[in-house]
């Protein structure tokens, strides 16, 4: 992982970084922070993308390693944020054009946690859950959990996905039929609010 | 599936966004429009596989990953101090089998007249059929001997690296 991280260069780091004179690294106490405030959700973003815990923990480790290589102007709480969901979806992007998708690399329902007892139905839907939300293409799962969950604009969208701002709705319309039309298949029925 | 958007959708999907699915206007709009129904439906599906537990699993250690990029950082500053000596290493190979190139070309005749002198008797008996100014011969002998001082060029090439770092 550490030569992994090594030979990802740091991308499109936004307006406040290194050509600002003011731009700082982050100092241990800083970054303690961050990670206490956005290491769950974007570990919970990444699972959810790659469907694996392990690969969720590389991705996590590579957005921070590059947080941590860069100067930053900024202290901005929001933007560190998006740069950290925007790093971590160009590591999941580089993570399945180097063959590893998400998809076939998804941790199976161990049978031990599907028959726990007092847990077996919940630990079952939330596998539903999962596999039905990986059906969909990684861009559209990053989407979706970009605008959904996460609440971002439509511009911070397109600069995760590298997409024009202008797109944006045009694809979260689409993956949202799509969606839609899965949870019909899966059962899950319309008007499931 | 469905292909128009409803142009209600955007406020639709702003209300459900904020969770008000539930009021009235908007849950008879829901009721009636099976467009915005569906978006809607997404939207409140997503809501629910991100409440959906995750496995218990502890998230990786700051402190590793605090450590890991600062050895990340020392690695990539090396890697920017040794850039231009490894673009030498290049020009000096690269200069290095140009000068020998030129060097066989300009001593070709005497190089030729030496290799013809260096084959003993017995070989040279052999080999009347092939008279020692035959270009295929020495041709071959000069790649031979190209191919040699290549390795040792890149032998010494080796060396003086090693002596750098």
């Amino acid at each position: 992982m550490v030569e992994q991280a090594a030979t990802l260069d740091v991308g499109d780091v936004g307006a406040h970084t290194q050509a600002d004179p003011r731009a700082e690294l982050l100092s241990e106490s800083e970054f303690q922070e961050l990670y206490r405030l956005h290491a769950r959700p974007l570990w919970a973003y990444l699972y959810r993308l790659t469907g694996n815990t392990a690969d969720a923990d590389d991705l996590l480790q590579d957005a921070y390693c590059r947080l941590l290589a860069i100067p930053f102007a900024t202290r901005d709480d929001r933007e560190l944020r998006a740069y950290l969901f925007r790093v971590a979806t160009n590591a999941a992007t580089d993570l399945w054009r180097r063959g590893g998708r998400g998809t076939r690399r998804s941790e199976p329902l161990t049978s031990e946690s599907a028959t726990t007892a007092d847990h077996g139905d919940g630990v079952a839907l939330k596998h539903d859950m999962s596999r039905t939300f990986r059906n969909l293409k990684p861009q559209e799962r990053m989407l979706l959990w970009l605008a959904h969950v996460e609440g971002s604009a439509h511009r911070d969208i397109a600069e995760a996905l590298g997409l024009k701002a202008a797109s944006v709705p045009v694809l979260l319309f689409r993956a949202r039929r799509k969606l839609a039309a899965l949870l019909r298949k899966k059962g899950y029925g319309p008007g499931e609010r | 599936m469905l292909n128009r958007t409803c142009a209600q959708l955007p406020d639709i999907l702003s209300a459900v966004a904020a969770g008000r699915e539930r009021e009235t206007l908007v849950a008879a709009h829901l009721g009636a429009c099976p467009s915005c129904c569906e978006q809607a439906d997404a939207i409140s599906w997503m809501r629910r596989l991100a409440a959906a537990p995750e496995p218990p699993r502890p998230l990786p250690d700051p402190g590793v990953i605090w450590w890991k990029a600062q050895l990340l950082r020392r690695w990539q500053a090396e890697r920017v101090a040794f850039a231009p000596i490894e673009r030498m290493h290049r020009v000096e190979l690269a200069a290095g089998f140009a000068s020998l190139a030129v060097f066989l070309v300009w001593q070709w005749r005497g190089f030729s007249t030496l290799v013809a002198r260096a084959i003993p008797a017995g070989v040279a008996a052999m080999s009347t059929a092939t008279p020692p100014s035959n270009p295929v011969v020495l041709a071959l002998v000069l790649c031979g001997t190209a191919a040699v001082g290549a390795m040792v060029l890149a032998g010494l090439h080796r060396m003086l690296g090693r002596n750098h770092l």
